[in-house]
């Protein structure tokens, strides 16, 4: 029954219309070949009456008398002469059941039992051709002024009453079959037509995977037909897919700030920090400006303290330069990545696992922006995730399968709506942040798949490109 | 007669028959004959061209007087009915004392034929002995071949002609004796052997499913006959001598053709001697 669900609409009618034809033809059929099976049995019947009739009238005096030939050659000529051929035999006994004569004597010989003849033999009232063989036995009293002389069995051909009978009946069959496909044709045809709107809004809805295009206004149907409100109400709803789709495309392009407003208290930690000292080593060259060693000792650290500025800042601006597209990865971008996390899991006072072994080339098949997006949103979610004085690892390594990179924590896990929005194909729940959808999509438009696992010491998440994939990128 | 059954289609009236003559005028006496079909069967063809044939050669408009037993045309004849009957040899005899023979038919050369004792071709049956129990067919009660040889014989062979068999029918007709014997509506029978013999040319179909398995003696072929006291009578002498002319014209040479007859000719009593002993031999019984 679920099979009959995936067969298209139009179809679908077609056959019910079909099926209900079908069922007409059967109940129809049924009627005629009742009708007909009743009529050849009155027709039998008529011509049985009138054999035994006829008999009676012709053989009376013969029976009465007993005489043989008289009987026998009587019934010859009445078989040669019988309604084509239709009587193919007959025997005639005395009154005491003796047979007198047959016109197959061999058969039923002069002086045999009668009763042997006419065991199942029907009588003129239950002589019926329904189930009957080609064959049928009658068997008569034989009357002569009005008294009974003798017995009369005879035997029927209906072959081809038989055969005429199968034959409407194939024709029946036929010409239904072929009613009924011609009507499914027809039918066919009819649904189609009336169907063509739900297959121009189903066309519309499958055109691009995912975004669905309202029906252009030229399309839509005119009045206030069902479709009408339909096509309608559907444009409606395009409508608003799309405001929604915008609105998420706006939200994930803002997460990238968000991530950013994440990093930057601890990017002021960072700057802060060494600031302190630096303001320390200028004060104490000013103060002792004529002692070379200490200006000398105070300028190396302000050097230390301005380089390490200095890489924060370029990290930071290389995470947000606008235009990064088609650059390739490298093993600097991992680089990058480390300073980046670096100042959150300090605060947290977090353990850092890094674990890079893959090539340049390998990383290289991957888009630069693309990447260390993915990276570091599953970073910083590791990072929370662990809590303070946790465990995040990274890990990236070139699998056969293609480019395998690993972020682990010892946190208790994502929660069902984090897990909701890396996953392929779940609606977004409402509410929370988009960082994680946003790595869901960047995976998935490079063909890559996020696996989720659990074990005794935290959560892995796995992401994979596989190898042609990656050839490709 | 049993002979050909070309053109047989249902009796015709004798009257019918002589009217179809294209000369037959209107002071052309008629003369009846009677005949049965024990021996003769319904063949218009046969009658009509016998009838023009015996016209031809007479002048009488002939009237076939057919009924269904020789004792019925045997009846005709002795009251006066019929002019001349064509009878057997059994009846002839059985009234010899009031019946003349007016002519016999010679077939294969001599006024001669014999009775036949016939079986189904498949049956084992070799004599009349095996044949005991069984159904058995004659032709008529007052024919010599089809009645009186069979039961004769039984009586020479001391048995009884009434328990002998388990059932007897008389079939009016030597060809429905053949008919029956042939269908297996009885076992046996006895029939004409002329009318075998002309039956196995004229429809071999028939008599391939019967088997002769017996064959009297010779004895005086079925006779034409009149009253004795008719005998001088001209119209009854011109028939007799018209019976004998037959091979002479054309159409008495067809209708002695369909016959199978060479000729007719005179016959003495003595032919029908053979028949005068079985007689004997079956009133001895009563």
């Amino acid at each position: 029954m679920s099979q009959f669900f995936r067969i298209p609409l139009t179809a679908r009618v077609t056959l019910v219309l079909a099926g209900l034809m079908v069922l007409l033809g059967v109940i129809a059929s049924q009627q005629i070949l009742t009708i007909l099976n009743r009529v050849q049995t009155e027709r039998i019947r008529e011509l049985a009456t009138a054999h035994v009739e006829a008999l009676s009238v012709a053989l009376g005096p013969s029976v009465l008398r007993n005489d043989v030939w008289e009987v026998y050659d009587t019934l010859e000529r009445a078989a040669r002469a019988s309604d084509k051929g239709r009587i193919a035999f007959t025997a005639v006994s005395d009154a005491s059941g003796l047979v007198l004569a047959a016109t197959d004597p061999r058969r039923a010989p002069v002086g045999s039992d009668y009763a042997a003849l006419a065991g199942q033999a029907h009588t003129l009232d239950t002589l019926s051709l329904r189930g009957a063989q080609p064959v049928l036995q009658l068997k008569a009293p034989l009357a002569f002024q009005d008294r009974l002389v003798g017995h009369i069995v005879s035997e029927l051909d209906v072959g081809d009453l038989l055969a005429e009978r199968s034959h409407i009946g194939y024709l029946l069959v036929f010409w239904n079959a072929l009613a009924t496909a011609g009507l499914a044709l027809v039918g066919l045809f009819a649904t189609r037509k009336i169907m063509a709107p739900f297959a121009l809004l189903a066309e519309r809805m499958s055109r691009s995977v995912g975004a669905p295009e309202p029906i252009p206004s030229e399309d839509l149907p005119r009045g206030e037909t069902e479709f009408a409100r339909l096509a309608s109400t559907y444009n409606a709803m395009v409508a608003a897919v799309r405001e929604k789709a915008e609105a998420e495309r706006r939200l994930a392009s803002r997460e990238r700030f968000v991530s950013l407003g994440r990093l930057s208290s601890s990017l002021a930690h960072e700057i802060n920090n060494p600031l302190g000292g630096l303001l320390n080593a200028t004060d104490t060259i000013r103060k002792y400006a004529d002692n070379p060693n200490v200006v000398r000792s105070s300028a190396e650290l302000l050097e230390r303290g301005l380089k390490h500025l200095r890489d924060v800042v370029r990290v930071t601006l290389e995470q947000n330069r606008i235009d990064r597209s088609g650059v390739p990865a490298s093993l600097t971008d991992f680089e990058d990545l480390q300073l980046l996390i670096g100042p959150e899991v300090r605060r947290r006072a977090q353990e850092l696992a890094w674990d890079i072994q893959i090539s340049e080339a390998a990383v290289a098949r991957l888009p630069s922006s693309q990447i260390r997006q993915i990276l570091l949103n599953l970073l910083l979610n590791a990072s929370a995730a662990a809590g303070e004085s946790g465990q995040v690892a990274l890990g990236a390594v070139e699998a056969q399968d293609g480019l395998r990179f690993k972020i682990s924590d010892s946190g208790p896990g994502l929660s069902p709506a984090a897990r909701q929005r890396l996953l392929p194909r779940q609606p977004v729940p409402l509410g929370g942040g988009v960082g994680l959808r946003l790595v869901h999509d960047l995976v998935q438009d490079l063909k890559g798949h996020i696996i989720l696992s659990r074990n005794d010491t935290g959560n892995l998440l796995e992401v994979l490109f596989p190898q042609e994939q990656t050839d490709e990128g | 007669m049993t002979l050909p059954r070309r053109n047989l289609t249902a009796m015709l009236a004798v009257t019918a028959a002589a009217a179809c003559l294209p000369i037959a005028g209107r002071a052309a006496r008629s003369f009846r004959l009677g005949i049965t079909p024990v021996f003769l069967d319904n063949d218009a063809n046969l009658l009509e061209k016998l009838g023009r044939a015996l016209f031809e050669a007479s002048g009488f408009r002939v009237e076939f007087e057919q009924r269904r037993t020789y004792e019925e045309v045997t009846g005709l004849l002795l009251q006066g009915s019929v002019d001349v009957a064509w009878l057997c040899g059994y009846p002839y005899l059985q009234h010899q004392d009031v019946l003349s023979l007016l002519a016999v038919p010679v077939w294969q050369g001599r006024p001669l034929y014999q009775s036949y004792l016939i079986v189904g071709d498949e049956d084992s049956a070799t004599r009349l002995n095996d044949l005991e129990g069984g159904v058995h067919a004659f032709s008529d009660p007052d024919s010599n071949s089809g009645y009186l040889m069979t039961t004769s014989d039984l009586i020479r062979n001391g048995r009884q002609p009434a328990s002998f068999f388990s059932r007897a029918i008389f079939t009016y007709g030597h060809r429905n004796v053949v008919r029956a014997v042939a269908s297996g509506l009885v076992r046996s029978g006895s029939v004409d052997g002329y009318v075998w013999e002309v039956l196995a040319a004229e429809e071999p179909a028939l008599t391939q499913r019967t088997k002769v398995i017996g064959k009297s003696e010779w004895v005086g072929f079925p006779p034409f006959c009149a009253r004795k006291d008719r005998m001088q009578e001209p119209h009854i002498l011109t028939f007799q001598q018209a019976l004998f002319a037959l091979g002479s014209r054309d159409s008495g040479r067809k209708a002695l053709e369909l016959l199978r007859f060479d000729k007719l000719m005179q016959g003495e009593p003595a032919l029908f001697d053979g028949i005068a002993e079985r007689m004997r031999d079956l009133d001895a019984l009563r």
